[in-house]
């Protein structure tokens, strides 16, 4: 116990004797605290995977952290900007929340299970921000992020792999909804969500179940196309949903040392979850309604469509006169949407008025060279990749 | 719903009471609401050895007060009874403590010239609403410059000195200067009366600024005072209020503020009342305010992670004795018994009678400041301010209190040998005490540490500076906002200044 923090190892989750074996390539990642694949194979075959067949994914270094108490709900809708207040039991909300000057600490989901319980799970870790905002609130917070095991079971084959796992009428469950089953055993919490912004679950349980859980998984995925995925393959699905990332599309307002870095809601494409009608009180609500009513938000986050196929990581984003007027935060070739896609943070009125004309000046590298690209770009929906099936009820079933 | 009043008052001290009169002055109706039977709040005589020193600026925004100048003199108690007595005229202390060390003599005078010169560079800055840098308005920048000028006028030589001395202890200062010990004891006491520091905590020089700034810039000065002391004070606001047709509610005390669309519309009262009003000012302590009257759910976490940490602590009781006669203190004549005397012979003695307040518990020798009323008549009473009497000790006040008086009196016997033998009745206010009868959270004079972090634009808080909270509509007025407490008025009137501004 008394070892010397610096060098405590990385903890490993309760998958990674199986994620080990099925990695080839022991390629490993710092996730919150957590040593887990950036890829198993090859990228590019784990994102087919996630967009043709069933892929799996280790989410166990997810923050995670139970609400509980009397005042949980009311404490919750105090916390986001979104109003929760008409939530209703056993389904989850996408959230946001953000500090005092109205500027995004992270984003997250939100699961409840009833006025009394809820749970968190988020990126970044918020122990601290919820007791501090907790005064005033009956309730009490139990961080369960060592103590549940998390799975993403994602893409198409998805719903059928998971019925044959044992989760039965899984195909009726509406997206961000989730139900208790018991499997092999074991309780196992499943939610329709997923950041592959294809039709996709996520699977809660004890860490003893990890283990059984992830081989009966993977054997009842067998004949569908069953592939395990990290990082590198959920970075490509994310952009192409168009899902943003925080520390990567934004920066967390805890964390960066810039004030000026700091993005309200609005900057970042997420006004649509702050109700600044809701009744009550949330963190940050003055400085948002302020920021709404004089209209001063200096940023937007937005999709870009680029010409050619070379993807714009980095790229500094310039008007006709060759202004700098902002930045790609995420870029990439989309296999699937055949399109040369991209998320960046622009100076409004770009990006918001003004969404022609607009160039990425792109560094490609081509063997110890840089082919310099001067690419035309277009503002269109962040949502790249949404097919139908992600929201159809009953899901689709193959056999 | 219609506005009854313009302006709802919550808390008649001093300060609720300077700043309701200021806007009845202007035409506003004014309802104060008062938890206790009696106004006036802290300003009270069972409470601290303060009388009210009320600037020149706060008496005639009331239309002229009856103050006048009084010089204090204040006398150092040695058990060897070799006293220090200084009036806080130089040539007559100059020569005072001469005769205990010549060279100590010199020095006091070139201490005291320079501490002067830094209190009065600070004072126009004391007195006034704090500029806030973020309202990027030309008046705030104005008034920073214009402090930043006054300090850089005083010379480059005397402007190192400010910047070497700002967050300095007053001990190293102190014993740089001085050899006498008696006299380090009797300055270092002054600096941290009242607050949560030891002579050898940081910043307890800028606590000693503070003093001179609202005692004419002298450390022995005189101040304002009003004839009649703390009861002719709160009952000279009275006759105002009255003649300005403020109206008082007492035993009313508020629940909450009541708001619509995130702002103050009224407050409702514990009986259930509901009175609505344009603005609302709050005299209670920033803890109360923010907490009780705002409340917690209406707060951005920040916010709550301020209060929480604003440091309100008290640190000081009041113990009176009456007294069947005048003791006999040792080597003092009559004209010493109407002097403030203190107890603080040395700066060790402070700092020791410091240490276990850090850890919130009793020292059973502490520092004490004394004060003989009605030493002329046959009932005295000795009233002692007692300090580092920590809020909430660790050995419980129901327990110790009995105890604690004892050793205080016993403290006191070593100078006045005949004291036990005096005594008629004792009472002992503690902070516990205050927080309880006066609602101010953890007992504290200032409602909060007079402190570089809690001063200025940062008083109470970041962000609420100006005498505004977070909530449109709700303001502050008390001791916990800028300057602090001291019975000056000076946050209520410029809390009416900037409600004035704002309508």
């Amino acid at each position: 116990m008394n070892r010397d923090l610096r060098f405590t190892a990385l903890k490993k989750t309760p998958f990674h004797s199986r994620t080990s074996l099925a990695s080839r390539t022991n390629k490993y990642y710092n996730w919150n605290g957590f040593t887990v694949p950036t890829e198993y194979s090859t990228t590019e075959l784990e994102y087919t995977a996630a967009r043709n067949g069933t892929s799996v994914m280790d989410l166990t270094p997810m923050c995670k952290y139970m609400i509980n108490g009397s005042n949980a709900n009311k404490f919750v809708d105090y916390l986001v900007t979104r109003d929760l207040s008409q939530m209703e039991d056993n389904t989850v909300a996408y959230i946001i929340w953000c500090n005092e000057d109205g500027k995004v600490m992270d984003d997250g989901t939100i699961f409840k299970f009833s006025n009394t319980k809820f749970m968190l799970c988020c990126a970044v870790k918020i122990y601290n921000w919820l007791h501090d905002s907790a005064e005033g609130f009956d309730v009490s917070f139990e961080d369960a992020t060592d103590t549940t095991a998390a799975l993403a079971i994602q893409g198409p084959t998805s719903c059928s792999t998971l019925k044959n796992y044992g989760a039965e009428d899984l195909e009726l469950l509406k997206p961000f909804g989730m139900k208790q089953y018991n499997i092999n055993g074991y309780d196992v919490l499943i939610s329709r969500t997923g950041f592959t912004g294809d039709l996709g679950y996520e699977l809660w349980t004890d860490p003893a179940n990890a283990e059984n859980m992830w081989d009966s998984i993977m054997e009842a995925g067998k004949e569908l196309k069953i592939r395990p995925f990290g990082m590198h393959a959920l970075e490509m699905t994310r952009i192409e949903a168009g899902f943003i990332q925080t520390n990567t599309d934004f920066m967390a307002a805890e964390g960066s040392l810039r004030p000026v870095r700091m993005r309200s809601p609005y900057e970042i494409g997420m006004g649509w979850l702050v109700h600044l009608n809701k009744e009550s009180y949330f963190v940050g609500k003055r400085a948002l309604k302020k920021e709404k009513e004089t209209g001063n938000s200096e940023r937007c986050l937005v999709g870009l469509d680029i010409d050619g196929d070379k993807p714009a990581v980095g790229s500094v984003i310039y008007n006709e006169k060759k202004e700098d007027i902002g930045i790609v935060t995420a870029a990439m070739w989309s296999p699937t949407m055949k399109r040369n896609v991209a998320l960046a943070s622009l100076k409004r009125p770009y990006g918001i008025k003004i969404k022609e004309n607009i160039f990425a000046e792109i560094y490609h590298p081509e063997e110890l060279e840089y082919k310099k690209i001067w690419a035309k770009c277009k503002v269109v929906k962040r949502q790249f990749f949404s097919p139908e099936r992600r929201n159809k009820v009953p899901a689709d079933l193959y056999e | 719903m219609s506005d009854n009043y313009d302006v709802i008052v919550i808390g008649a001290g001093h300060n609720g009471l300077v700043c309701a009169n200021i806007l009845a002055k202007k035409n506003r109706k004014v309802l104060i609401c008062e938890a206790r039977e009696n106004c006036g709040g802290l300003v009270e005589e069972s409470i601290t050895n303060f009388v009210p020193q009320i600037p020149l600026s706060v008496s005639s925004s009331l239309g002229g007060l009856p103050v006048k100048y009084k010089a204090k003199s204040t006398i150092a108690l040695s058990e060897s009874g070799q006293h220090i007595r200084l009036v806080g005229n130089q040539h007559i202390d100059h020569k005072v403590i001469s005769g205990f060390s010549s060279k100590d003599a010199d020095r006091y005078v070139e201490f005291h010239d320079k501490m002067s010169s830094f209190s009065k560079a600070l004072g126009s800055f004391m007195m006034a609403s704090p500029p806030r840098i973020m309202n990027n308005t030309f008046s705030d920048y104005f008034k920073l410059f214009k402090l930043g000028m006054n300090v850089r006028m005083l010379g480059k030589k005397k402007f190192n000195e400010f910047a070497r001395m700002i967050g300095l202890n007053i001990a190293d200062e102190l014993e740089d200067n001085f050899e006498n010990t008696l006299l380090q004891g009797l300055i270092a006491h002054d600096a941290v009366l009242g607050s949560n520091l030891g002579p050898r905590s940081p910043g307890s020089l800028i606590n000693l600024l503070y003093r001179m700034a609202t005692h004419d810039n002298s450390i022995f000065g005189g101040i304002y005072e009003i004839d009649g002391g703390s009861k002719a004070f709160v009952d000279t606001l009275l006759d105002i209020s009255n003649k300005n047709k403020v109206e008082i509610k007492t035993s009313s005390s508020v629940k909450r503020c009541i708001t619509e669309n995130d702002k103050a519309i009224g407050v409702e009262l514990h009986s259930g009342e509901k009175i609505y009003a344009k603005k609302i000012i709050s005299n209670a302590d920033p803890r109360s305010t923010y907490f009780s009257l705002l409340g917690t759910e209406n707060l951005d976490t920040d916010v709550k992670r301020r209060i929480k940490h604003h440091r309100s602590k008290g640190k000081v009781a009041k113990l009176s004795l009456s007294l069947n006669k005048q003791p006999e203190f040792i080597n003092c004549d009559k004209n010493d018994l109407v002097s403030r005397m203190v107890i603080a012979p040395s700066i060790d003695y402070i700092e020791e009678a410091f240490n276990p307040s850090k850890f919130d518990k009793l020292s059973m020798e502490p520092i004490l400041e004394m004060k003989l009323k009605n030493s002329d008549q046959s009932n005295p009473v000795l009233d002692i301010q007692v300090q580092y009497a920590s809020y909430g000790a660790q050995e419980g006040w129901d327990k110790i209190k009995d105890n604690y008086v004892d050793a205080v009196i016993k403290l006191i016997g070593k100078y006045a040998p005949d004291i036990q033998s005096c005594i008629e009745t004792k009472t002992i206010v503690t902070p516990d005490d205050i927080e309880k009868n006066f609602y101010v959270s953890g007992g504290h004079w200032h409602h909060g540490e007079i402190q570089i972090d809690q001063l200025f634009m940062l008083r109470p808080i970041p962000g609420a500076s100006q005498y505004r909270t977070h909530l449109d509509g709700l303001y502050m007025c008390g001791a916990g906002t800028h300057p602090g407490g001291g019975l000056t008025g000076i946050p209520g009137k410029n809390a009416a200044q900037a409600i004035l501004e704002d309508a």
